[in-house]
């Protein structure tokens, strides 16, 4: 079991925070460009979000399970931090920046209250799963300033909200997580988990073909491939946790020697990533 | 599934090989139709005017269309890459004679260059997972832990039809595929495949090979002009990515992109893209 120092922690979110500014730069730098894009309009999908609503308020409540928990304190905060929502604006870019940026908010706020649970955030949780969690929220508040810098760049509304088709199904999750033992709220919580991220991860994969600017082509694919990463572990995790094997996800010397044949392949089970989850372009755009 | 007893791989050399057959034969039962069916999947998302945006854009536009119409002929091609070296030859000189040291070959630009470009990274992560998995099986490396053999034979599937989907854009726009691994990191990755003596040796090269694949897919993203290729190179970024998480936490160390120093990265760098 790794254990997890939280001075250390600290020390190494700020170096990351450090070098993520400086990995950032030459976007920044290049963003000017954006104000020089065509600003089509573009109609609102309003088909695509209803579909995309239809089939992940089924994915996540079969992700959760029957499993019923996070606290109910938790629960009650994250349906609080939901309950408003987002629209629509102009420009395409803008637009696709606002949704991404909405999805992000949404998986702050989902982290943020897993971690206060005991078995996910507290001195008795796997220690990995902690830092991950922890490391993983930072990230996607990361990934959220930037997406906003880059509607602010193009004249548009920072969006502060998440995403307006998800909230509800996130809500009914997170109640329904209600009252669990600590390993099926662990599992419940990692599966939700899993359904944002790679809807994050679907969602950069096409935005870096509907995007009109370079730069943010280049912005989405910065990240991108990191909730990709996300989706790796939790697929690992989830797996390791339906075997009954938790002492298994552990960063300690010789637990790869220990770990069972499918745990080498179940994070990356398709060898082109899909985009059949990605939120349709408009779904989280300021109205 | 989870429940056999965790010990070390324990196979023989004919298990492992028997291993990397049924590989081989999933990749062409399943692993050929499900990537003509992700790039299909690639396609679909984008079509419509993002598709004629980047026709008009350029004057060869990667045809991914035709390349699903013409992939049933490539589940035959099924071959190991060659290594590139000195007897390698590429592109031509005005004269016709042949050099060496043209790669991309002389007759590939803009996209179908990246294309290149991209297959012989492909080939080089092909090329190395095969000469790993015959040192594990030639007991080179020690005891091989089981899900390292997974990962190695799934990642090497993989990487041949990242390979294959970039040799079929390079064949619908009547071009010669590339069988050869990258002629430039070639001889880097053949010196210090020579010093691999066990697993993390083997982790840490296959790392640095997924590493600079994922980052020049990255980079490529935003330069690449048809939406196609913007498509496919986007859909395999991410899956490279999560061999890189894997190959991380059979280290033990933090399963995501990161500094040398080992800190997490919210944002993946380009610093290794060729």
């Amino acid at each position: 079991m790794m254990n997890v120092d939280p001075g250390a922690l600290n020390e190494l979110l700020e170096e990351s925070q450090d070098l993520q500014a400086d990995a950032m730069r030459p976007t920044h730098a290049a963003i000017e460009e954006l104000v020089e894009l065509n600003h089509s309009s573009r109609d609102d999908d309003r088909t695509d979000n209803e579909r995309f609503y239809d089939e992940h308020r089924a994915g996540v409540a079969s992700s959760v399970g029957g499993a019923a928990l996070l606290s109910a304190a938790g629960g009650l905060a994250l349906v609080g931090v939901l309950a408003s929502s987002a629209a629509a604006m102009s420009t395409q870019d803008v637009q696709i920046l606002q949704t991404a940026a909405s999805i992000e908010n949404l998986a702050v706020s989902t982290y943020k209250t897993a971690l206060t649970l005991p078995y996910i955030g507290g001195a008795s949780a796997n220690g990995v799963i902690r830092k991950f969690a922890q490391v993983t929220m930072s990230q996607h508040a990361q990934h959220a300033e930037a997406f906003n810098a880059a509607v602010r760049q193009l004249g548009g509304t920072a969006q502060t909200k998440p995403d307006p088709a998800f909230v509800p199904v996130v809500d009914k999750a997170v109640k329904s997580l209600s009252g669990v033992s600590a390993a099926a709220g662990t599992l419940g919580v990692v599966g939700l988990a899993l359904e944002l991220e790679n809807i994050a991860a679907e969602t950069y994969v096409k935005d870096t073909v509907l995007a009109s600017a370079a730069v943010n082509k280049a912005l989405f694919a910065s990240i991108m491939g990191v909730e990709a990463q996300h989706v790796a572990v939790l697929l690992a995790v989830q797996a390791l946790l339906k075997a009954d094997a938790p002492t298994l996800i552990s960063l300690a010397p010789g637990t790869a020697a220990k770990l069972p044949s499918v745990a080498g392949s179940v994070g990356f089970p398709n060898a082109f990533y899909k985009t059949n989850s990605a939120a349709p372009a408009t779904q989280g755009a300021v109205k | 599934m989870m429940n056999e007893p965790q010990n070390e791989f324990q196979g023989t050399e004919r298990e492992l090989l028997a291993m990397t057959k049924e590989l081989d034969d999933l990749h062409n039962d399943v692993g050929m139709p499900a990537m003509w069916a992700g790039v299909a999947n690639v396609v679909e998302n984008f079509k419509g005017e993002t598709m004629a945006k980047a026709a008009s854009r350029r004057n060869f536009l990667v045809g991914m269309g035709g390349v699903l119409a013409g992939g049933a002929a490539l589940l035959t091609i099924g071959a190991n890459p060659v290594l590139a070296g000195a007897a390698t030859r590429f592109g031509a000189t005005p004269g016709g004679h042949e050099r060496a040291d043209a790669f991309p070959p002389s007759g590939l630009t803009g996209d179908l260059a990246v294309a290149a470009v991209a297959a012989s990274l492909e080939n080089l992560a092909v090329f190395t997972y095969n000469a790993g998995l015959a040192a594990a099986t030639a007991g080179k490396l020690g005891k091989v832990p089981p899900a390292v053999a997974t990962f190695a034979t799934t990642a090497l599937s993989q990487h041949k039809q990242h390979a294959e989907a970039w040799n079929a854009v390079l064949a619908e726009n009547h071009k010669a595929k590339v069988t050869v691994t990258n002629p430039s990191l070639t001889p880097v990755v053949k010196s210090d495949f020579a010093k691999v003596t066990d697993i993390p040796g083997l982790a840490n090269l296959a790392l640095v090979l997924e590493t600079i694949a994922a980052e020049t897919y990255q980079a490529e993203t935003s330069k690449l002009m048809s939406s196609a290729a913007i498509g496919l190179s986007a859909s395999i970024q991410p899956v490279e990515m999560q061999h890189i998480a894997v190959l991380y936490y059979v280290l033990g160390e933090y399963p995501g992109v990161q500094s040398a120093s080992g800190s997490p990265l919210a944002f993946s760098p380009i610093t290794k893209a060729v």
